[in-house]
């Protein structure tokens, strides 16, 4: 397997020249716990986890706050509802839609899910469109137009449209408007994506669909366009009760650490993300160094899409260099379904850093502060909407500013606690699941109340 | 003592109404309005939707309510983080959105703050900020809690049983429902329940120096002292 061979190499290195390089910038270290060859994470996924029920959410939220929700959803009993996007596994997406349907179920608002149906050439343009709109170059023609329009067609032909609310996801269905009819129907569309800078071209082609919908969502205020429609804003969201969030039993917190070699008795720095260039791995790397000059710590680098992706294994590349023969830097390239051990590394850490250069929303910082962790993350895409500097994490603009950061958080404890718990209670209230229920509740009230129109 | 007075009298007094807690939800709309410097935010301050100006003071204490200092209003935030102006923030931040009773001459307060800023730094109108201000604003809907309070005992349990939301929704923005300088607890204390000193310790209640938690349990400890 590949992720594992990629774990050998790294340990390799590292123990080959671990004595000379910690006496030659690291503070003296405990002897390094063993590393297991192959960590049962690696092995097979796990049976997949039965979506979480409402009353599971209670122990969190608390019980008034699932009252509210059932009282909001009164008023739409007997409402249906269909979400339409474009994948059924996979992605941000398909996660939220997996988790969000039943609870909207069990809220008695009828909900469906359809998923677009598209061959090769129409997935190619979406995704050059999904490129394009979040900046990328890209030449818009009459060919891309016609796939894009004509896959569309054929799927307004299949899907029935005769709920009460449509919710179209993402740019890729977003011509299904063209199946709205003159009636009480009330079509939303979600786009999760960054359109702050999109591509002229190819938004001065979808956004005539887009203006013929009743409302829009987006999931940060500087991702919207000036529209003729009411826009609001939901914020993506976690699931608390998901392997990736849930509480874990710190047996297995240490379980994990052993298997990846992490010493829990010295302060631990994570980042966790797929090795891309965006999310400046490097830059981490080198911030890391910088503070460790001034106090002992460990890194661990815990991602990703090395394995399938050549942009990735590029970047992995580039991550090793950077990280030379430095037996402080733990790189984990980890299958998907490791969400488990994700949650454990993440829980053993002292600090959490999201050094992003560009970024969507940052749900990895979300998982950071709902953990309690002081979070130290790049100004970019939709992080301050998530750290508030100084309050509730720290925001950085540079590999000083993020090795500055790391410094005093390790040397200030009780300020650090502080923005981690402050961090923890700021995802309570605006980035969980339960949150996310009660935004739908009240947008398809207001749509039903006329609101929006 | 007025407490020990009115406490004896309290156990059994039944009020002239019951207490029916409610609380509120809101959703966010994006409203047009933005700002990359503070000229441009003077513009969107008067432009903006009333349910802006609430939005980035009232409803921003309840969506920050768990910070215990540093944080008053989005408006105050974004003239330090992004602007860097700290004598601003610090005009901004001193709004105490319990002096207004209504969003009106709460947004005159902050327009008059920020234009007397700019003609004495006529410089910092176009100084690019470090990060946009978007104006969103709140939709509410009012909602019933699952807590009556017919005696005292039960209004102090529901205090202790509602959401923090309920709590905001009781005791921040009541004021421009009521269109009085109180709460709806006080209100509720003072005028049906007879207790004018537990009304008047409630209103005393300073909610930009402790979390929201602190408030609730703050406003339980007054009520329970009015019990004993």
């Amino acid at each position: 397997m590949e992720p594992v061979e990629q774990q050998i190499r790294s340990d390799s290195n590292a123990t080959e020249t671990s004595s000379e390089q910690s006496e030659a910038s690291a503070p003296a270290s405990p002897v390094r716990t063993e590393r297991r060859q192959k960590p049962r994470a690696w092995e097979t996924p796990p049976a997949p986890v039965p979506p979480p029920r409402l009353d599971d959410y209670k122990s969190i939220v608390g019980e008034a706050d699932i009252d509210e929700l059932k009282f909001l959803a009164r008023d739409l009993k007997g409402k249906k509802v269909k979400m339409v996007n474009s994948t059924a596994v996979g992605g941000g997406v398909a996660e939220m839609l997996n988790q969000m349907v039943p609870l909207l179920r069990e809220l008695d608002v009828e909900t469906h899910w359809d998923v677009i149906t598209g061959g090769n050439d129409f997935f190619e343009v979406t995704k050059a469109f999904h490129n394009a709109l979040q900046g990328s170059d890209y030449k818009l023609t009459q060919h891309a137009r016609d796939i894009f329009l004509m896959h569309n067609d054929q799927n307004r032909n299949r899907i029935d449209f005769s709920e009460d609310f449509i919710v179209i996801h993402d740019p890729q269905p977003a011509a299904l408007i063209r199946a709205q009819k003159e009636s009480n129907q009330h079509w939303i569309w979600r786009c999760h994506i960054d359109l702050s800078s999109p591509n002229p071209e190819v938004w001065a082609f979808l956004r005539p669909f887009v203006e013929k919908y009743d409302a829009a969502i987006f999931s940060s205020q500087s991702f919207a366009r000036q529209l003729p429609i009411p826009q609001y804003l939901f914020y993506p969201c976690i699931d608390p009760l998901s392997e990736k969030n849930k509480e874990l039993e710190d047996s297995f917190v240490q379980h994990v650490c052993d298997e990846f070699g992490v010493d829990r008795s010295r302060p631990i720095v994570t980042q966790v993300s797929r090795f891309d260039r965006a999310k400046d791995p490097v830059g981490v790397v080198q911030a890391f160094k910088q503070a460790r000059k001034y106090v002992d710590c460990q890194l661990v680098l815990a991602g990703g899409g090395a394995s399938d992706d050549p942009e990735g294994a590029a970047v992995l590349k580039e991550v090793k260099d950077a990280v030379g023969a430095d037996p402080d830097i733990i790189i984990l390239d980890l299958p998907p379904w490791c969400a488990l051990e994700i949650n454990a590394l993440q829980r053993a850490s002292t600090i959490i850093v999201q050094k992003s250069i560009r970024e969507g929303f940052g749900l990895t910082v979300t998982e950071a502060l709902w953990k309690g962790k002081p979070t130290i993350a790049g100004a970019v895409g939709g992080i301050p909407n998530q750290i508030i500097h100084k309050l509730t994490g720290a925001l950085v603009h540079s590999v000083d500013g993020c090795a500055y950061q790391i410094r005093y958080l390790l040397t200030h404890p009780a300020f650090a606690q502080q923005l981690g718990h402050n961090g923890h209670e700021h995802v309570k209230e605006n980035f969980l699941m339960s949150t996310n229920v009660r935004r739908w509740l009240l947008l398809l009230r207001i749509l039903l109340a006329g609101g929006a129109k | 003592m007025t407490t020990a007075t009115a406490g004896i009298s309290s156990l059994t007094r039944t009020p002239v109404k019951p207490f029916y807690f409610n609380t509120s939800a809101h959703l966010l709309r994006i409203t047009p309005q933005k700002a990359t410097a503070l000229g441009e935010f003077l513009d969107a301050l008067r432009e903006c939707p009333e349910g802006s100006i609430f939005q980035h003071t009232f409803r921003t204490l309840q969506e920050h309510h768990f910070i215990r200092e540093g944080f008053s209003n989005d408006f105050a935030h974004w003239a330090v983080s992004a602007c860097n102006e700290p004598s601003l923030a610090e005009g901004l931040a001193s709004v105490d959105v319990r002096e207004f009773m209504t969003v009106a001459d709460l947004r005159a307060r902050f327009i008059e703050i920020v234009a007397d800023f700019l003609k004495r730094s006529p410089a910092a109108a176009t100084r690019p900020a470090r990060e946009t201000f978007y104006f969103c604003a709140a939709e509410s809907v009012v909602i019933p809690a699952n807590f009556v309070a017919r005696t005292l005992k039960e209004f102090a349990e529901g205090l202790r049983g509602v959401s923090l939301h309920s709590i905001h929704h009781h005791f921040i923005e009541a004021r421009l429902r009521l269109k009085l300088m109180s709460n709806d607890f006080s209100q509720w204390l003072y005028e049906d329940m007879g207790l004018t000193e537990a009304a008047r310790q409630l209103n005393r209640i300073d909610i930009y120096t402790m979390t929201l938690e602190d408030v609730r349990n703050r406003i339980v400890r007054i009520v329970e002292r009015s019990l004993i």
